[in-house]
């Protein structure tokens, strides 16, 4: 909305919001003289990440999602990527979301194909999608990562604007779509889902957020009509833009259970997460807000409020968005979320919550001052007035330097091409954003001219894991009709690490893939906690590998679990700087 | 004649009555089906009507039954003009003041300027009013719109910053 003020406001405070133009923005509007998106290189910055996108069959696939102008708004946010390993070799592998178009939607041309590609070690990854029968070949928007039956093969819920899959990894290199069989071939846009046992009966549920619906057959004003009689169509900053999602209905979120015969049932309502008013749904995570061994879960809409359920623990959810301030940002406001980022941040117990804004607008950082209070901390925490100009998508804590303390990375791209014909100080592609995490106060991490990070991109989707086992920790990025980023961490003399892989007992009704642990980690006086989580970022998947950096540190003083079940065990690391597996019930 | 006269002169002691009993009522804000009841759905505005926000809607009584009534609008279908200088209604069915300034009984569009001022139109978008508005820093919680109980009348706060409405 227009400011109701600027008045009273000191710098380095963000201007308050604005009532969206064309549907999505919630910032205030400037017109700069150049952009501050791409271009921006610092000659002294550290070489953090090298492209290796070329030395890798990733170079071939080419993201499509619609036409190049955007007429649409379902053109515009696909691009989910999932690092995972489906074929527990020990190196985790690659899925690629891919979009489609109108003409593939109605049967007249060749759908996109999503891709998995299989890591070989080494940089070496071979692409198995045919083989593995993931190719999708419908509108894919995101994908999330969860071992449904608990046989220990980690499947995929591909979510798709029309109808999702819910691929069953086979276990032989071969994936079967039982969507419809299992009762999850959810209709209509769907968009971040996340996987997680909400009711503590050892069977991962899963929740998917609900974004617009669209009629193919009756489509929105395109930016053509805005100059026809009648003054159809929809502008940004008085340029034509598609429409949304502002003035389109909003669709509602579902979420599955899981049955004790592995097929599932809608319990939304039931539940009370089935989203009434119809917001914009993008990203979701199952994720333990208060850490009373109950999963709860945030969804972050576009252009609405945002919302958090609190797990009442008998099968409901409280909503507590606006008493808890997740809702809106420090100034009241509500803004166009898109990505989310889980983790703590400041290594006080407790997880906070980073989220992607439209441009015009900051990211914003929630610290959890527990007792289900959320601050907003953003520009505190230095991560304001810098990404005004971007448009934020996927957004994931990543601590790239090993040095204990989460990072974070975000990916940015604008949804309106027209951001390159216009002087909004924006731009349709645009550069990632690294930030270094000073013990809780943000610092962005400058781009060497040439180096990766000096790149623009019509970024959306990330997932974070070490690709090739050297204890630093890689990214992959899927770009809009473009073709994906591989970015290898060659960060020098980062500190030590140990990666845990966590193995859920079944019979003690933790899912097998552990979706809901957290591990605390202790070395000297610092207590690290990070939390097994499908899905949040935007429409990705992180590897499930929690990675812990350690510093100087060579040892661990401490490990703890907290299993799905709620029960707490300490285990013994003998070694740092590998990945170990820790199996419930082998502890103490 | 001097009965009509007692009538008139007891039906003038009756509005003052009233009247003051409205001054001097502080208002009241509404919440739940009460709210709900008095909101209205959608609102014309210059040439369209565009369906209430009805998560940020607010209204508050006055007296017995004097209501003033306040939401945002989805503005998605308005010209970028429009969207520039309105977000919202204001419907008041008594004589009130915004920070002191009157206003008359009606429905109006209302917006904020980056002067840091609310401004109050008529249905065809012509400026009628504009006041300065008060920033409360302190404020835990902030809504795109809301009504809080303030001494002198109720708070319109627009996220941190806000108007006073007080019976006239």
């Amino acid at each position: 909305m227009v400011p109701f003020a600027l008045l009273a406001q000191t710098p380095p405070q963000k201007p308050d919001s604005q009532q969206p133009m064309g549907g999505a923005s919630t910032g205030a509007p400037t017109t700069y003289t150049s952009r501050r998106t791409v271009g921006i290189t610092d000659p002294t910055a550290p070489v953090i990440f090298e492209d290796v996108t070329d030395k890798t069959p990733l170079t071939n696939f080419r993201h499509r999602s619609g036409e190049a102008a955007k007429d649409y708004i379902f053109e515009t946010p696909s691009g989910g990527v999932a690092i995972f390993d489906y074929d527990n070799d020990g190196r985790p592998d690659i899925y690629l979301v891919n979009g489609s178009t109108i003409g593939a939607m109605r049967g007249k041309e060749k759908a996109p194909r999503a891709a998995l590609y299989h890591n070989l070690g080494n940089w070496k990854f071979e692409d198995v999608t045919d083989k593995a029968g993931v190719a999708n070949e419908r509108w894919g928007m995101g994908v999330a990562v969860g071992d449904y039956n608990n046989d220990g093969r980690p499947d995929l819920f591909v979510s798709n604007f029309g109808v999702s899959r819910l691929y069953r990894n086979n276990g032989d290199g071969t994936f079967t779509d039982v969507a419809d069989k299992l009762g999850v071939a959810r209709k209509g846009w769907s968009t971040g889902a996340s996987f997680g046992d909400y009711d503590g009966d050892g069977r991962l549920d899963l929740f998917v957020p609900g974004y617009v619906q669209i009629d193919l057959n009756n489509l929105p004003p395109s930016p053509s009509d805005v100059n026809k009689a009648g003054g159809a169509g929809c502008q940004f900053r008085g340029a034509p833009v598609m429409c949304g999602p502002r003035g389109l209905t909003g669709e509602g979120d579902t979420l599955y259970h899981q049955k004790a015969d592995g097929t599932f049932e809608d319990v939304s309502v039931k539940a009370g997460v089935n989203d009434p008013d119809k917001y914009y749904g993008f990203s979701s995570a199952f994720v333990h807000v208060n850490d009373d061994k109950l999963l709860d879960l945030i969804v972050v809409n576009d252009s609405t409020p945002k919302q958090l359920y609190i797990n009442k623990g008998n099968g409901t959810f409280e909503e507590i968005g606006y008493p808890s301030g997740i809702a809106l940002n420090e100034n009241g406001r509500e803004q166009a979320g898109m990505g989310l980022a889980v983790g703590d941040y400041d290594n006080d117990g407790r997880v906070d919550f980073h989220i992607t804004n439209f441009s015009d607008d900051s990211n914003v950082l929630y610290h959890n001052d527990g007792d289900d209070n959320f601050t907003d901390v953003t520009f505190q925490a230095g991560l304001g007035e810098v990404s005004i100009p971007f448009l934020g998508w996927a957004t994931s804590f990543i601590d790239y330097d090993n040095d204990g303390w989460l990072d974070l990375f975000v990916v940015n791209g604008h949804v309106y091409p027209a951001a390159d014909t216009h002087q909004w100080g924006t731009s349709y592609a645009q550069q990632a954003l690294l930030f270094h995490n000073l013990k809780g106060k943000f610092e962005r991490v400058g781009a060497p001219p040439g180096n990766a990070l000096a790149n623009a991109w019509p970024g959306r989707g990330l997932a974070v894991g070490d690709l090739d086992g050297d204890g630093r920790l890689d990214l992959v990025i899927n770009n809009l009709d473009a073709k994906p980023v591989v970015l290898r961490n060659v960060a020098a003399s980062p500190g030590h690490w140990v990666g845990l892989r966590l193995i859920g007992d079944v019979t003690k009704k933790s899912p097998r893939d552990a979706i809901g642990a957290t591990a605390y980690v202790t070395t000297g006086s610092v207590r690290q906690r990070q939390d097994v989580v499908s899905g949040a970022v935007f429409c990705s998947q992180n590897d499930m590998t929690l990675h812990f950096g350690l510093g100087a540190a060579t040892k661990i003083d401490k490990l703890e679990i907290r299993w799905p079940d709620g029960s707490v065990e300490s285990f013994d690391v003998p070694a740092v700087d590998k990945v170990i597996t820790i199996t419930q019930g082998k502890g103490k | 004649m001097k009965l009509s006269l007692k009538i008139v002169l007891f039906s003038i002691a009756l509005l003052l009555a009233a009247g003051s009993a409205v001054a001097q009522d502080s208002g009241t804000v509404l919440t739940g089906a009460d709210l709900t009841r008095v909101v209205p759905t959608s609102f014309y505005f210059q040439g369209l009507s565009a369906p209430t926000q009805m998560r940020h809607a607010a209204a508050a009584r006055f007296g017995k039954d004097r209501y003033v009534i306040s939401g945002l609008v989805d503005t998605s279908g308005y010209s970028a003009d429009v969207r520039a200088k309105y977000v919202g209604f204001l419907i008041t069915d008594s004589a009130i003041t915004l920070n002191g300034e009157s206003l008359q009984p009606g429905a109006y569009g209302f917006g904020f300027g980056t002067e840091g001022k609310l401004t109050v139109m008529d249905l065809a978008g012509k400026d009628l009013l504009s006041v300065s508005i008060t920033n409360d820093k302190d404020l835990k919680r902030p809504r795109p719109l809301m009504m809080t109980a303030d001494g002198a009348g109720v708070r319109l706060y627009n996220g941190k910053n806000y108007v006073v409405i007080a019976a006239q």
